[in-house]
């Protein structure tokens, strides 16, 4: 596994977010909300709303963690331990999601902290 | 550059085409005081968002979803590119993503239901592919 199939990973984790955020605006809000051009701006609560804010943390983590992936791959700066820092943020960012959904305070925090120090390191050792 | 670096860079070009489009009717619609300003929700009495037109907020929404979609759509490409495995079908994809991505902006602008949201999935669907194509 390197860094590579990791980050192609992470793309999918972030796509399986998207499709729980959809289900859960598809029970609240309707398809023919869903499906028109949505020019009142409703908004969605509890878990669907919890999963909408996980996506754009999810979204915002994948920003900053492809360019580092893609550094250490051109520079070809790969060791065993940018490879421990890209699987620690692929794993902290898996636990992140049901402790968002399911409100575990303090877990999705501590999360969110492994995966941003992950990433971090990852550009760290690209240096 | 592989056909789908080439893609990508027109995906990037398409995003600055949909910030043009968004953004001449925003500020011909807001005041400059307001888009200037700090976008304080007391101050402005809500979102800044809120101001705009129906067919102006479509634009802004049809944008910040592209935004999503790129970012995606970068990373399917990355790696597929840089993992070495382009192929007919990653080919494929990319196309079928950008024309997906360009159909999206009218289709939200004149609010084509529920094409719009068939026109999502086929760009969200392609990415997908050109990601599990990577991996297999």
């Amino acid at each position: 596994m390197t860094e590579i199939t990791i980050l192609a990973l992470y793309g999918l984790l972030v796509i399986l977010t998207l499709i729980l955020q959809a289900t859960g605006g598809l029970t609240q809000l309707g398809m023919g909300y869903l499906l028109g051009s949505r020019d009142e701006g409703r908004t969605v609560s509890g878990i669907a709303g919890r999963l909408e804010r996980a996506l754009n943390n999810s979204v915002t983590a994948m920003v900053l963690f492809a360019p580092a992936v893609l550094l250490i791959h051109v520079t070809e700066s790969s060791t065993n331990e940018t490879l421990l820092a890209a699987q620690a943020f692929l794993i902290a960012r898996i636990v992140y999601l049901p402790s968002y959904a399911f409100g575990i305070v303090g877990l999705r925090s501590l999360a969110w902290t492994v995966g941003i120090v992950a990433t971090v390191t990852l550009y760290l050792l690209a240096l | 550059m592989t056909t789908e670096l080439t893609v990508l860079a027109l995906a990037a070009l398409l995003q600055a085409v949909q910030f043009v489009l968004m953004a001449v009717p925003a500020n011909i619609e807001l005041a400059p005081g307001e888009t200037l300003s700090p976008r304080d929700r007391d101050k402005l009495g809500g979102d800044l968002v809120d101001k705009l037109s129906p067919r102006t907020a479509r634009l802004y929404r049809a944008l910040s979803n592209h935004f999503e979609a790129l970012i995606l759509f970068t990373i399917a490409v990355l790696v597929v590119t840089l993992g070495d495995q382009s192929s007919t079908l990653t080919r494929a994809c990319a196309w079928v993503y950008l024309a997906a991505r360009v159909l999206y902006v009218p289709a939200y602008a004149f609010g084509w239901v529920p094409w719009r949201s068939l026109i999502w999935f086929v760009g969200f669907g392609a990415t997908f592919l050109m990601l599990l194509a990577a991996l297999v």
